[in-house]
This record gives structure tokens, C-alpha cells and sequence, in this order.
């Protein structure tokens, strides 16, 4: 299953090879795209080498709001670092994702605990993100099968709308995935995702498209939970840099418990 | 009171045939005993069920925010974020005369993680004075010592213990979201380690005391969740919550007083069902019985059909006959009902005092929640000794209906003539 939050890092921060002008290049022509590769192009968009950055996650929830700055790296798809840098309270909290595994290092105990999998669908970080959105990285054409529902203009923009449905035997939660996709340059504009009763779990939302470490990237990621949609997690990239020549050993469980700086 | 002439003559009859009227009494009088001591059983089982079932850890009385359940979320504190007085509470509680007593609680979700080892768990944050006069969890201590109040110690149920690889005096990482958003976590101690025999409590609960648990999950002293009350009679719970709560509305802004019997209705459904069975087992043994003494009292009086046909001769009415059988018949319930009650009451009084211990036989097993313990355990079952004597003298009377009605039949001319 393609994963929101780590593909909304991976989106600004370790994004593939695609630069600016790859993406145009593979967008051209804008017209008469298979769904599937438009799937593809924007999966593989969300995807890619070594990175390194700096973000900011304000969760606002219907009993307390908490805004966190947070540095993130992340290594192809299967190794991911976030160590919280502030408020206070949390500064040093960390999470390591290494393949299908989630550790969660916390400063005041000086320990690293394994996520179990029974807890990998509860929150991150108190997020409206899940454990599981962070380790999952099954490619969503290989997931579903996509159809586009509308392409052409929403107000000005020219965009398709697909159509997810989960392909048989295929190990995934969402029933359903609608994704409207900006046919300029291949930007995912939001996703909404639905469960086995195609009742509207959540949605998502992409903006603020800017170039940042080289590269066209939405630096806003929203996340809305349908229940209840007055509560929602934001992602604000500040800072990115790519290709930073991360290597495999920087994801462990020593290097968790370090000031990796 | 003056026997009449057909009481002598019945009781007469019993004792000609001392051997055959000795069987059937038996027979009449272990019927009883069987009904009797067997609702006996199957009250204390109820009794064993409900007791485990609410004294182990719910409590039989529960007072929560309104909107708690069924999500428990962290927030959902009694009396709202301001929370409340918790001493005042629980004397208003205790005030009640049905209450035993009354203990706070707190609940959250997180993690324990020992090593790699890392489980979800539930935490129950207790107060360490008075949680054992509510619940027996504290109790079911199978190592080490109670958790110290103010300290990170905790206890956790043996499974968990065995999953996290952990003994007494080791330290564990408690992890849980806390109610101002952060990720509260912690370094505790061990302190012992339970078994309730509930394989749900015991991979999953960890008691923490209450204070600890607060700190842990950014919640004030004054914000619990829950306020456990114990009372003296379980079955009392119903109208002590609607006292309770009445007692509470004016106070206690917006809180939900729920006895037992809401929170767990498949435990009063089991308990219905059991009681529903003594009117089956009843049943059951005197409609046996009522062919075993139908058989030998047919016998009996066609053995006597020359003694009956000699009655009307001499200008007895069948109907006279009747009550002669009749007669017969109830006093052979009476004896029979005297000596039953003789062989009843000792082994009820005897098996309530010391329940023969069945574990060589079988281990404890959960039902409705609750952990039954391998021990026979009776209750006196109250009305049944009533019914079940009621349905013996029915037993008898019916048994002998038919007997009755051919002996009055007999035509005296004939029969006295060997016809």
C-alpha cells in the first residue's frame, strides 16, 4: 500500500530522480495518459534516493493542538529517520522505519522500542497518520486497479480524477481511493480513501507547490479525518535537500539513539 | 388433630409391605434431595460466576462521564476537563447504605517494552488503599509485592510478564498518548506479577498506582475515569445505581451510574438460564419418579382389590375409595419429604461449608467474563426446597391417580366373588 506520510516525505525530501524538468518531459504529452502510468508517474514521483529536511507537523485535534518541527532523512523506500527537535517536551523523540520494522526512540528513558504489529494501525505521534502509513510501500498499481472517473478542467486547472479499486487477494485496507492529479505537471492535488462500507475515511490534500532542493514539490500535506472534520494533521516542509549520500548504516538502531545531526 | 379412620387405615397400609413402601420412599425422598442439591449447584455457580464475575476487577456498581463508554477515551474524564473532588465523591458514594466501598480509577492505552519485546497494554491506574476493598485483582498476587503508591512501580498480569520476558524488580519502558497530546513515557519497576486465569487480563492489564498513571498521561489529580463500587449484595446493584445516581446528579455533572447487570447482561443471562434449568431438572426427576411410584402403588392396591371390594360392600362410596388411596398417597409424600429433607439438608449444609475442591479434576474456566473456580460450590436455593417439596407431594398424588380411580372402580359382587 502506497503511504501518504512517507510518500509526502519522500515527496519533497527523497524524491527520485525526477527533477523539474524530468517530470515535465515525462508528463509530455498531457493528453491520452493510461491511468495506470499516470498512477506510476506520480508514485514514482513520491519515491527515490537519499534525502535529507526539515518539517513542521501541527496536528490539531478536538482536545489539544501541538505543532512539532521535526528533521527527517530518508534512504530509497525502506529506511526513514524523524527525530523531533522541539517543543521541548518531545525534543529528541525519534522514529526509525528500517524495511517493515518502526522503532521509537524516546530521550527520557534513553530506549528504543519496537512498534508491534498489532499497534500498526493506531496513530504516529498522536498524528491523524498511522504506523502503518509509514511502513507500507506496496506500489499502488500494483494494488488497484485505475480508472479514470473525469479528466479536464476543475476551475482552471486541467486535472484527471481516478478511480482506485483494490485489485482480488489484494493485501490492502482501503475499499476505495478517488485521487485528482494535475495534468500540468503530474502534481497530486488531493486523495480521499474509503473503507469496506465506501464510507470517506479520510482525505488529503497537497498545496503550496514549490521548488525546493531543485525540485517542484507540494511543501503542504493535509490530512482531514472524515469522523471528524473539525481535527487534522499538517505537514509544512521548510527545508529540503536531496542526494545528501545517506548510507544504510546511518538507519540503525545506534545511530536512533545519537544526536544524528 | 384427631386422625380419622382413613388416615389410620393409609398409614396401616404403608407398613404392610415395609420393603416395598421403604423403595418407594427412597425414591421419592433422593428425587428430592437429587432437585434440591443440584439447584444448589447451579446457585453457586450463579453465585461463583457473579461474584468472580463483578468482584474480580468491575466492581458491581461502575460511575463514569456520560459519554465513556463504550470508546474510553482518555479525555472523557468524570466531570469534564475540570474533573472533580474526588474525595467528596466516594463519601457520597459510601454514604449509600448498600455500599461496601468505593475506589477511583483511571484507564489508558500504550505500550510496555522490555528489551526488543514491546506489547500493547491496558493500563488501569489504581489506588493502592483502597482498590482491594473494591476488587480482588490486587489479590490474585502470584509474585513479588504491590506496587508502592507515588512510585513508577507497577503490576502486570503473567503473560504479559512472559511475553516481555520480565520478573519482579526489572524495569520496563511505559509508553502511552497523553491527554495534552505529547508522548508521555517512562521508566517502571516490576513490582509483582498476577494471575487472574483470565488469559485476556493477564497478557493485557497492567495496574500502575493511580498518581503514577496521571503523571504518565498528563492528566490532573482531580480527572479520573471511573468510580468502582462494591456493594454487600450483588444483586442489590440495580436499585443502589438508581439511588447512587440520584445522589450524584447534583454534584456530579453529566455522569452515567451503571450497575453490573447493565454492564455485563450475559452474566445475568447465564444466571436466568441456570435458575430456568431447575424447572427443567425438576421436571425431569419427578416425572421419572412419578412412574416408579405409579408402578409399585398400582401393585399395591391391586393386590388390595378384595379389601376395596369388601369397603363397598359394606357401603363405602367410591368416592371413599378415592380418598383412601388418596391418603395413602400423602402420607408417603409426608414421610417421604421428611426423610428427603433429613438427607438434604446436612449435605447442603456440609458441601456450603467446605465445597470439595475439583481441580485435580479440571482447572478454572471463564464464562460470561467471569472466572468460574474448579470448587462445587452450593448456595441454599431458597424457594426450590419449597417447590421441589411441592412437586413431590404432586409426584405422589399424581402417581397415584390412576391406582386411585381402579381401586374405586372395583365392583365389589364380582371381585369378592374371585370374579
Amino acid at each position: 500500500m502506497w503511504s501518504p506520510f512517507c510518500a509526502a516525505i519522500r515527496s519533497v525530501v527523497c524524491a527520485g530522480a525526477f527533477t523539474v524538468g524530468a517530470i515535465a518531459a515525462l508528463a509530455s504529452p498531457l493528453s491520452g495518459q493510461e491511468p495506470r502510468e499516470i498512477v506510476d508517474r506520480v508514485d514514482q514521483l513520491l519515491r527515490g534516493e537519499s534525502s535529507r529536511g526539515v518539517v513542521e507537523m501541527e496536528v490539531v485535534s478536538s482536545h489539544w493542538e501541538r505543532t512539532r518541527t521535526m528533521r527527517i532523512w530518508s534512504l530509497g523506500t525502506e529506511y526513514a529517520l524523524i527525530r523531533i527537535v522541539s517543543p521541548k517536551k518531545d525534543a529528541g523523540t525519534a522514529t526509525l522505519k528500517a524495511g517493515d520494522e518502526i522503532w521509537n526512540y524516546l530521550p527520557r528513558v534513553d530506549r528504543a522500542i519496537k512498534i508491534p504489529t498489532s499497534l500498526m494501525s493506531s496513530s504516529w505521534m498522536g498524528s491523524h497518520f498511522t504506523n502503518d502509513d509509514l511502513v507500507k510501500e506496496h506500489r499502488l498499481i500494483d494494488d488497484y486497479a485505475i480508472e479514470t472517473s473525469y479528466e479536464g478542467l476543475r476551475g482552471t486547472i486541467a486535472v484527471w480524477e481516478l478511480d482506485l479499486t483494490p485489485l482480488p487477494e489484494a493485501p490492502v485496507i482501503w475499499e476505495r481511493i478517488l485521487y485528482q492529479v494535475r495534468k500540468r505537471d503530474f502534481m497530486p492535488v488531493w486523495a480521499k480513501f474509503y473503507d469496506e462500507r465506501n464510507a470517506l475515511v479520510r482525505t488529503l490534500h497537497w498545496s503550496e507547490y514549490r521548488t525546493m532542493g531543485g525540485r517542484l514539490v507540494p511543501t503542504i500535506l493535509t490530512v482531514i479525518p472524515a469522523d471528524q472534520p473539525e481535527e487534522r494533521t499538517e505537514i509544512r516542509y521548510l527545508e529540503l535537500e536531496f542526494d545528501v549520500g545517506l548510507e544504510e548504516s546511518f538507519f540503525s538502531l545506534r545511530f536512533l539513539r545519537e544526536q544524528a545531526d | 388433630m384427631r386422625a380419622t379412620p382413613w388416615r389410620r387405615i393409609g398409614w396401616r397400609n404403608l407398613g404392610r409391605n415395609r420393603r416395598r413402601t421403604l423403595f418407594t420412599l427412597g425414591g421419592l425422598a433422593i428425587s428430592y434431595t437429587a432437585v434440591v442439591v443440584m439447584a444448589g449447584l447451579g446457585r453457586g455457580m450463579v453465585a461463583e460466576m457473579v461474584g468472580n464475575g463483578t468482584g474480580l476487577f468491575s466492581g458491581q456498581i461502575q460511575i463514569h462521564a456520560a459519554e465513556y463508554l463504550p470508546e474510553r477515551s482518555l479525555y472523557s474524564t468524570i466531570g469534564g476537563r475540570s474533573g472533580l473532588n474526588v474525595a467528596a465523591t466516594l463519601a457520597a458514594v459510601e454514604a449509600d447504605p448498600s455500599v461496601d466501598a468505593a475506589a477511583p480509577r483511571v484507564y489508558a492505552g500504550g505500550l510496555v517494552s522490555s528489551g526488543e519485546a514491546t506489547v500493547a497494554a491496558g493500563f488501569v491506574g489504581v489506588d493502592l488503599a483502597l482498590e482491594p476493598k473494591v476488587s480482588t485483582l490486587l489479590e490474585s498476587g502470584l509474585r513479588g509485592r504491590h506496587p508502592r503508591s507515588g512510585r513508577n512501580e507497577l503490576w502486570i498480569g503473567q503473560e504479559m510478564a512472559r511475553q516481555l520476558r520480565v520478573e519482579p524488580d526489572d524495569e520496563i519502558v511505559l509508553v502511552a498518548a497523553a491527554a495534552d497530546g505529547s508522548l508521555g513515557n517512562d521508566l517502571f519497576q516490576v513490582a509483582g506479577i498476577f494471575s487472574t486465569g483470565i488469559a485476556d487480563v493477564d497478557r493485557s492489564l497492567a495496574l500502575v498506582p493511580i498518581d503514577a498513571l496521571q503523571t504518565l498521561v498528563a492528566l490532573e489529580p482531580d480527572r479520573i475515569h471511573e468510580v468502582a463500587v462494591r456493594l454487600a449484595d450483588p444483586w442489590e446493584a440495580p436499585p443502589t445505581a438508581v439511588r447512587l445516581s440520584a445522589a450524584l446528579g447534583s454534584g456530579v455533572l453529566d455522569s452515567e451510574v451503571q450497575p453490573w447487570t447493565e454492564l455485563y447482561p450475559e452474566i445475568v443471562q447465564y444466571a436466568e438460564l441456570f435458575i430456568s434449568v431447575e424447572w427443567l431438572l425438576i421436571a425431569i426427576v419427578f416425572v421419572i419418579a412419578v412412574f416408579g411410584v405409579a408402578n409399585t402403588m398400582l401393585m399395591a392396591t391391586f393386590e388390595r382389590r378384595r379389601e376395596f371390594a369388601l369397603l363397598r360392600a359394606l357401603g363405602a362410596t367410591p368416592r371413599t375409595v378415592l380418598r383412601l388411596v388418596f391418603t395413602e398417597a400423602v402420607l408417603l409424600g409426608g414421610v417421604s419429604l421428611i426423610c428427603g429433607m433429613m438427607i438434604t439438608f446436612p449435605i447442603l449444609v456440609w458441601w456450603q461449608h467446605s465445597p470439595p475442591d475439583m481441580s485435580w479434576l479440571y482447572g478454572g474456566f471463564t464464562m460470561a467474563g467471569g472466572l468460574v473456580r474448579p470448587t462445587l460450590r452450593v448456595e441454599y436455593p431458597g424457594a426450590i426446597v419449597f417447590t421441589a417439596a411441592i412437586a413431590l407431594f404432586a409426584t405422589a398424588l399424581l402417581a397415584a391417580t390412576f391406582p386411585a380411580i381402579r381401586s374405586s372402580r372395583v365392583a365389589p359382587a364380582e371381585t369378592l366373588m374371585g370374579r
